[in-house]
């Protein structure tokens, strides 16, 4: 376990089987083990348990039943070591809104034997972030840019983004997509959740769709996407095409049905798009 | 430098607050004539509980569980930092003991006198403090207040039964709230068991704290 068959190199992240009950929602059973080097999307909608996920495999709440291995190392066991070689951000989190930057950054870099100071300017000026500036006076942009700073200075390999691009204009969610795809090319692994599908469109490798607490796809996005198949009706939808319909949503023409692409030669249909593919099996699960 | 000392570092240059420079100095409550010397301790443990508000306001959990520690160490490092201020409260209280004792002390209607004895009572305040607060706060970082009112309660009826006994109980009234250097060697006794209350109820309450902290779902 926790090898990747392609490059037979250690999985940065490997999650078997890993539960969570609280009164209101159960994660049940997740598992998927993380390709060196690749950008994995993690998709689901609000509530359907990609924080909690991400929660559980930092430890940040104890799971149930699982096991989780960064790098081959078990987690929490080897934590110490483990945390080295990896970065969180958050979007809904800012530490220490009124300390300046070069106060955190002091501190964050005392813990890291691995901590390249240029490596810290170098980000720091290519975001154009500023040390004498307090995460309040930062965009919600700029304090993603400025956490992914500090996790790159201490040499992370694989970096856990939860909702990186969520509250974020256009542009801005542009340019992190551009930074990941750097990343990648420099060797490093992203992991990321939204429920902003087009920014996964344009750089993600592979899907991770969590639905109501179970992992319902885990696939690569190219093959993911090709699994699937929209039909619109501007009208009536045919019976035939109902009864092999996952997903049926309204639109401004009529109706869009999303169909197993194995089964729907038998109709007009196109493409559909990540978003499409989420929102009509959301529909379909919320209809069941 | 180890873990612990970053982490304490981190606790001073990110978590403190001004209230934990402020407060200690409300040592200087000692010079003041019929004052229950004990709320001086009061005031210090208003100003942990600061840090510990500062530390949720500034969502510091998530920000150290990130770094390459463990939640012990988080919690040990916490518990330390604010055991330093207690120590540096008392050090404070003993020079203001010192000062009082110098320009001339007069007997205290309002509790113990300010003597030798003041420190032990004030070593079992913090002790006190410290084994109520830490670990109900690290059953939920996200209640500090709750913590923070069961252990004041602890600490004013302590406060409270200490002016009463002051009346009431011989060995209060007769030893321990009589002027210095009289039963010195009763008093050093007292503020030694304070002493030792101090250091083993901290230390409890560290280990207590740890694995409450340990088990719990943080909801960061």
């Amino acid at each position: 376990m926790g090898i990747d068959l392609t490059s037979g190199m250690k999985s940065p992240l490997t999650v078997q089987g890993l539960s969570k009950h609280y009164p209101a929602f159960d994660l049940r059973d997740v598992s998927f083990t993380l390709r060196p080097g690749s950008i994995t999307g993690f998709i689901g909608r609000n509530g359907a348990g990609k924080s909690t996920t991400i929660n559980a495999m930092l430890s940040f709440v104890r799971p149930d039943s699982g096991e989780i291995s960064f790098f081959g190392l078990p987690y929490p066991e080897r934590d110490r070591e483990v945390k080295e070689k990896i970065g969180f951000v958050s979007a809904g989190m800012t530490f220490y809104t009124r300390k300046k930057l070069s106060a955190i950054t002091a501190v964050t870099k005392s813990f890291y034997p691995a901590w390249d100071d240029g490596v810290y300017r170098k980000y720091m000026a290519a975001f154009g972030l500023g040390e004498e500036k307090t995460p309040a006076e930062l965009s919600n942009g700029m304090k993603i840019k400025y956490a992914l700073a500090l996790a790159l200075s201490h040499g992370a390999e694989l970096l856990i983004l939860d909702e990186p691009t969520s509250g974020l204009d256009p542009v801005s969610r542009e340019e992190l997509v551009e930074i990941f795809l750097t990343l990648k090319d420099e060797g490093r692994t992203v992991f990321f959740s939204t429920h902003i599908t087009s920014d996964l469109e344009k750089c993600a490798d592979r899907i991770l769709f969590l639905q109501q607490g179970c992992l319902m796809a885990d696939d690569d996005l190219d093959a993911f996407r090709n699994a699937w198949r929209l039909a619109e009706c501007p009208s009536e939808i045919p019976a035939a095409m109902k009864s092999a319909a996952r997903g049926i949503c309204r639109s401004k023409e009529g109706y869009t049905v999303l169909l197993p692409a194995s089964g729907a030669e038998a109709f007009p249909t196109r493409e559909a798009t990540l978003e499409e593919i989420m929102i009509h099996l959301e529909k379909e699960a919320d209809q069941e | 430098m180890n873990t612990l000392m970053k982490l304490i570092g981190k606790e001073w240059k990110l978590c403190m607050h001004p209230t934990g420079y402020i407060m200690p100095l409300c040592a200087a409550l000692i010079l003041v004539p019929g004052y229950p010397y004990g709320v001086c301790c009061f005031y210090l443990c208003l100003a942990i509980f600061f840090v510990c508000l500062t530390a949720r306001e500034n969502h510091d959990a998530a920000y150290t569980l990130t770094l390459p520690v463990s939640r012990r160490d988080a919690v040990t490092a916490r518990i330390l930092f604010c055991t330093v201020l207690e120590v540096i409260d008392l050090l404070l209280m003993g020079l203001f003991i010192l000062l009082k004792n110098l320009i001339g002390n007069q007997p205290n209607p309002a509790g113990l006198d300010a003597g030798v004895a003041l420190l032990g009572d004030g070593m079992v305040i913090f002790a006190l403090f410290n084994m109520i607060f830490f670990p109900v706060y690290y059953r939920d970082i996200n209640k500090p207040g709750k913590a923070f009112l069961l252990a004041s309660v602890a600490v004013f009826l302590w406060i409270i039964a200490e002016v009463i006994g002051t009346y009431t109980v011989p060995f209060l009234r007769d030893v321990l709230d009589q002027p210095d250097p009289r039963y010195m060697s009763d008093k050093l006794l007292f503020t030694l068991g304070g002493l030792a209350l101090f250091v083993a109820g901290t230390a409890w309450s560290i280990q207590r704290s740890a694995r409450r902290f340990e088990d719990q779902d943080l909801n960061l």
